[in-house]
């Protein structure tokens, strides 16, 4: 079947105005860089410069976790139910205000304006409207009075999810009472930047909320600093092993969502035409940059072909371009880096012999593209079955019983989150239970709620965010 | 007629062994000392594979049976309240005291006997999603836990450093140090109640000789240290625990639900809702 043709459905990006240099925001107020370094955060799509923003070093660093523990100072003595307030006042503000961040996250990150209207946005309001419930409802939580936040956490979050990756970590922190400095990824910190600004608008007191530009130095500077009562981070195994690492002599708070392998698990029961959707969604959602994706595809060995088949033809419907159109399904990759990566590892599965197919459609001749991509025959020993790729890539394996589903699924070393597709309900509780899996999505994939835990076994990390699980992430708890 | 002095053994996999290294270590109470099996990584390794083992027998059991079989270690401590009061007098405390100890440990254990099928009615939770789902957080339990034990002279201080993690279906590695005699005494009464092998092994030694494998082990989920740790310990675990990114809680809460949190993984489970 050949694609339907669609009129350009272009986002206008007038409504953003993005300024050529920025600072860091730090005791309320943006500030120059100590570092006086800059560096160029460019559309993944155009490959055009932004702006230029500030990389923190260790002096930028210093003052800001020095404005976060004045901070806590006064959020500490701010009662629960006016830390609340402030956050409503940020939901609020957040809504209005959305359609500006999706457009400014569609230029940044690289993603399809649909997703980041659409699902970013949405999911960021509904973040900082939940975790406000919770600020002054500590004390039933978890059944104990015995509660008290860290102190000053410091932040770090990927580039896939920016805003709401900021939401997920800002909202419960400033909720429980904890200031914050947050270190925004490289590539997209300009949502992050524009937040900073609600923050001033809301009259959030100062030091509550900080944010430090820059790269991986900056990152390891916060990381380090003494000043530092929680880490909270959100990104690939190995940076989260390097900072367990150099947590060190210290006896401080970490909460690691790290990287993942998921299995989509389809049982020849399954309704295979909303498995098939699910998995489209499970792997394409966000171009494949997301921890959770569903990219090992498991199929019970008598429905390959078919599944297959339909899978190849649904794909081919998938529009791949500029992330400001509306009708776009799949946008740029955030990063030449990570285009290199996906282009290797996908090569390297070539290699070892994995069958691949990828859609037909005509790229973009700026930006970084790549193409919804399926791999078959492929044995579970290889790179492009165990590494995660963050790219729009999917790897199918194949499967017998339900047992030897259990085990394909299960040898890894991640356990963030799996998929189960089967028509029958004890099947789905049979197999949830086996699943070392921290988030599982049983006939649907990538569904996220504020309300609902989010995190993983084994080396995906440890701790929760969303839901009351996610309060115990900035929470010390006796008794 | 000549008095028999006991030998204490590590209680590995059901059984009491020696250090298969044959080293040992002194422990001077007030009127005897003991020879104690010196831990050795040969001997840690076989107890980290018995607790595999362990915990998926424990956790083959209902949690109405699990109850029961904590509740059956009060009833194996009090029957033998005379002998551990002894065994407490000769540490060092009073009579009255040692008694009030046992009183505790006993009432401790009683509570956590009856958390073991409670507990995730406590911690675990439907989620309101926002659209057609039904969304719950399932609580399991972490896997194979290694615990530091404190050096305070208390049976019931004992208690509070594996009962968390075990009554919630973890297997647990239990170590002692200076204390390590009224584990390894404990150890009877763990046999006598029915735990299934390797769900706790309790052993003795120096932590400072083992700590840097057990850390590194990657079939241990978890460390817990009730014990205060020095700097440089503390360094080498976190360093070592970050290769396989391992659970690490320094001075967990030993009281109440708390006690439990850390060694819970949540697996929250999405399915439509529809016709």
């Amino acid at each position: 079947m050949d694609k339907w043709e669609y009129s350009e459905s272009i986002e206008s990006d007038s409504i953003v105005s993005i300024q050529s240099k920025y600072g860091h925001f730090i005791d309320g107020k943006f500030s120059t860089p100590n570092s006086k370094k800059y560096l160029k955060t460019v559309s993944p799509s155009t490959e055009e410069v932004l702006a230029s923003i500030s990389v923190g070093n260790k002096n930028d660093v210093d003052s800001a976790v020095n404005s976060a523990k004045e901070g806590f100072k006064i959020w500490s003595k701010t009662s629960p139910s006016e830390r609340a307030k402030y956050l409503y006042k940020l939901a609020r503000l957040i809504q209005e205000r959305s359609r500006e961040f999706a457009v400014l996250e569609s230029m940044d990150g690289g993603k399809p304006i649909k997703e980041s209207r659409d699902f970013d946005l949405p999911q960021v309001a509904a973040n900082f409207f939940y975790f406000a419930g919770w600020a002054d409802k500590l004390d039933i939580s978890w059944g104990t009075k015995e509660i008290k936040p860290y102190g000053v956490v410091g932040q770090i979050i990927p580039w896939n999810f920016p805003l709401l990756m900021l939401a997920w970590k800002v909202a419960p922190a400033l909720a429980t009472g904890n200031t914050v400095v947050l270190k925004p990824a490289e590539t997209t910190p300009l949502t992050a930047l524009l937040f900073a600004e609600l923050c001033e608008e809301v009259g959030l007191p100062k030091g509550v909320f900080n944010l430090v530009t820059g790269d991986g130095t900056t990152g390891s500077e916060l990381v380090n600093h003494e000043g530092i009562s929680k880490i909270a981070f959100t990104g690939s195994t190995s940076v989260g092993k390097y900072i367990q690492n150099a947590v060190g002599e210290r006896d401080i708070g970490l909460t690691l969502e790290l990287g993942g392998k998921a299995a989509n698990i389809v049982y020849n029961d399954a309704a295979l035409d909303q498995a098939v959707e699910g998995v489209v969604n499970g792997i394409f959602f966000n171009q494949g940059h997301v921890c959770c994706a569903g990219s090992r595809l498991l199929l019970q060995e008598d429905i390959h072909d078919e599944f297959i088949n339909k899978l190849e033809k649904r794909m081919q419907t998938l529009r791949v371009g500029n992330p400001l159109d509306k009708n776009t399904d799949i946008g740029a990759i955030n990063s030449k880096e990570q285009l290199d990566k996906i282009t290797s590892l996908v090569n390297e599965g070539v290699n070892d012999g994995g069958e691949l197919f990828q859609i037909e459609c005509a790229l973009p001749s700026e930006g970084y593209w790549y193409r919804p991509s399926l791999f078959t025959n492929v044995q579970p020993s290889y790179n492009i079955a165990r590494e995660e790729i963050f790219g729009p890539v999917l790897t199918t394996l194949t499967f017998r019983t339900p047992e030897e589903a259990v085990e394909i699924a299960n040898n890894t070393e991640y356990g963030l989150s799996a998929g189960v597709w089967t028509e029958k309900g004890s099947k789905i509780l049979w197999t949830a239970d086996r699943l070392d899996a921290g988030v599982i999505w049983a006939n649907t994939f990538n569904k996220f709620d504020p309300s609902s835990p989010f995190g993983g076994y084994k080396e995906s990390g440890f701790g929760r965010e969303g839901g009351r699980h996610g309060l115990l992430s900035y929470l010390k708890v006796r008794s | 007629m000549t008095e028999i002095k006991k030998t204490y053994k590590n209680y590995v996999d059901g059984k009491y062994v020696r250090s298969e290294s044959g080293k040992t270590y002194t422990i001077e109470l007030k009127s005897e000392s003991y020879e104690l099996p010196l831990t050795s990584k040969k001997d840690l390794r076989d107890a980290v594979t018995s607790s595999k083992k362990g915990f998926d027998s424990w956790n083959k059991l209902s949690q109405y049976n699990r109850t029961q079989i904590i509740y059956r270690l009060s009833e194996m401590i009090e029957g033998n309240r005379d002998s551990y009061v002894e065994l407490l007098v000769d540490h060092g405390l009073t009579k009255s005291t040692a008694n009030k100890d046992i009183d505790n440990a006993i009432n401790t254990i009683v509570w956590y006997a009856g958390l073991a099928d409670k507990w995730e009615q406590l911690t675990g939770n439907l989620n309101p999603v926002d659209g057609e789902f039904f969304n719950i957080s399932h609580q399991e339990p972490l896997g194979v836990v290694f615990t530091l034990n404190s050096d305070e002279v208390s049976i019931d201080k004992l208690i509070r450093s594996f009962l968390p993690s075990l009554s919630i279906g973890c297997s647990v590695i239990s170590f002692s140090e200076k204390n390590a005699v009224l584990s390894l005494k404990l150890a009877e009464d763990v046999n006598n109640s029915d735990l299934p092998s390797g769900s706790l092994n309790l052993l003795s030694g120096d932590f400072t000789k083992v700590f840097d494998d057990i850390s590194r082990h990657v079939e241990i989920n978890a460390l817990a240290s009730y014990k205060k740790l020095n700097k440089e310990s503390l360094k080498t675990i976190n360093e070592n625990a970050s290769t396989s990114v391992k659970r690490i809680f320094h001075l967990p809460s030993e009281d109440g639900l708390s006690s439990i949190l850390p060694f819970i993984e949540t697996k929250t489970v999405w399915h439509p809702k529809g016709r």
